[in-house]
């Protein structure tokens, strides 16, 4: 979300997020809280130390994993998982996109007080036993 | 041609009664079609007009990199109050185009941030996440993707098995129906022309009446779907951008959509009969829109051959 506006190549945008769950599910084989190399090691170390940083930092930013300070570096554990993730990021595009319903089409709206009473009412009818 | 050049500007207009008329009385699938269709030439007739008094308006500039001839007298004959309207009509086309830009660049920016969030979830066309707030969504299919229903695991808490059911039939329904490109249109259109907003605020209500009633033939049981909806609706009240918007007259969509769940069943037919309420709806939306496309060909064939005569060669 942040990198679409410094304009980075389509190609990368669409990695970090597939990269984000690699190294979400890395974290949760972990046996405990690991730190950044072995994140990376876990990986197949083919990615530069700085991107897995960038990336747990932004897991971070989500909520998706904590860090703890461990000499002088940080060990990482997972709070959620890959579907949890999956619904902290779009927590963060529905709460973001006021100007989504051309979109998604969601099941129901909002309710204006007035209308619940009215909704109550109708409910108590389709209740009613008739079909 | 006279003040009719002016005419596609306003035709809208004529469907305001109609939006409403139509929804409650025409099948929502016949009823969504219509609209959107309504929508869609009025607005390209709105544009075209717009268009037309811009290259009236451009011509008078001076150091316009338009033929001289453009600006001629005849030319300005054929466009009333030519000074104001030409010069009134750049921004505002400028506006339209902006305006549409931002909603097709909003749509695609949805879509694109929606899929890269479910990376990872579970599920080739269900993706149920956990989260503490109820709701349900049908993101439409994309290029080599299939629709997926995103669904959070507060909201299927809420439902019991059947209604469960209903919510999955409901949200097919959309993605089956290609309910998105529907809805594109008409807030494309209103976009164009701010008199197309109730036509889209209609759209809105008949794409959900109709994958309602998509549902209701999936599930059998059309108080089964009155049901899911009005629960859906109990336990996501007050969350979402529109529970800021509170109606005072009229009711809500919801209720609306449960009512009319709660009455018998709708017609399907083809077209409806001239002299009913539905009938005179459809009948005059289908004429507004007419003399809409009709008027606006008219201004621009005219206008073109007075452009095309003034234009030395």
């Amino acid at each position: 979300m942040d990198q679409e506006r410094t304009g980075r190549p389509r190609a990368r945008r669409r990695g970090q997020g597939e990269l984000e769950v690699q190294v979400l599910s890395a974290l949760r084989q972990a046996p405990g809280p690991v730190d950044t190399a072995w994140v990376r090691e876990r990986l197949g170390g083919d990615l530069a130390y700085t991107t897995v940083i960038t990336i747990l930092t932004r897991l971070l930013a989500k909520d998706a994993v904590v860090r703890e300070k461990a000499g002088r570096s940080f060990v990482w554990s997972p709070t959620a998982d890959e579907a949890g993730l999956a619904a902290l990021r779009m927590r963060r595009v529905l709460d973001g996109e006021s100007d989504r319903q051309a979109v998604l089409a969601s099941f129901v709206t909002s309710l204006p007080p007035g209308d619940e009473r009215m909704l109550r009412e109708l409910l108590e009818r389709a209740e009613e036993p008739g079909e | 041609m006279g003040v009719f050049v002016f005419l596609p500007l306003v035709l809208p207009l004529t469907v305001w009664p109609i939006a409403r008329l139509a929804e409650q009385h025409l099948h929502p699938r016949t009823a969504t079609v219509l609209l959107s269709a309504a929508a869609g030439v009025l607005a390209v007739c709105s544009t075209v007009c717009l268009v037309l008094l811009m290259v009236v308006g451009t011509a008078q500039l001076p150091g316009n990199p338009l033929p001289d001839g453009w600006s001629d007298e005849e030319v300005r004959e054929a466009v009333p109050y030519d000074e104001v309207a030409g010069r009134a009509a750049i921004p505002a086309l400028l506006a339209v185009v902006a305006a549409c830009g931002r909603t097709l660049w909003v749509h695609h920016r949805v879509r694109r941030r929606a899929v890269r969030a479910l990376t990872g979830a579970r599920g080739r066309s269900v993706a149920v996440l956990p989260d503490g707030e109820p709701y349900a969504y049908a993101l439409p299919a994309g290029r080599g993707r299939r629709g997926r229903v995103v669904v959070s695991t507060t909201m299927l808490s809420c439902l019991g098995g059947g209604e469960r059911r209903v919510l999955f039939a409901h949200e097919r329904a959309h993605l089956a129906g290609r309910h998105h490109r529907f809805l594109l249109a008409v807030h494309l259109a209103a976009r164009a022309n701010p008199f197309l907003r109730p036509l889209r605020t209609a759209v809105s209500y008949t794409t959900e009446r109709w994958a309602d009633e998509e549902a209701a033939e999936a599930v059998g049981s059309r108080r089964a779907v009155a049901r899911a909806v009005g629960r859906a609706a109990l336990v996501s009240r007050g969350t979402g951008p529109a529970a800021a918007l509170a109606r005072f007259a009229a009711a809500g969509p919801v209720p609306r959509r449960v009512a009319a769940l709660l009455e018998p069943a709708p017609v399907v037919r083809s077209w409806p009969p001239v002299f009913t309420t539905a009938g005179l709806a459809a009948w005059t939306a289908a004429a507004g829109t007419t003399v809409s496309a009709l008027s606006s060909a008219n201004s621009a064939v005219t206008l073109f051959l007075v452009l095309k005569a003034a234009t030395p060669l």
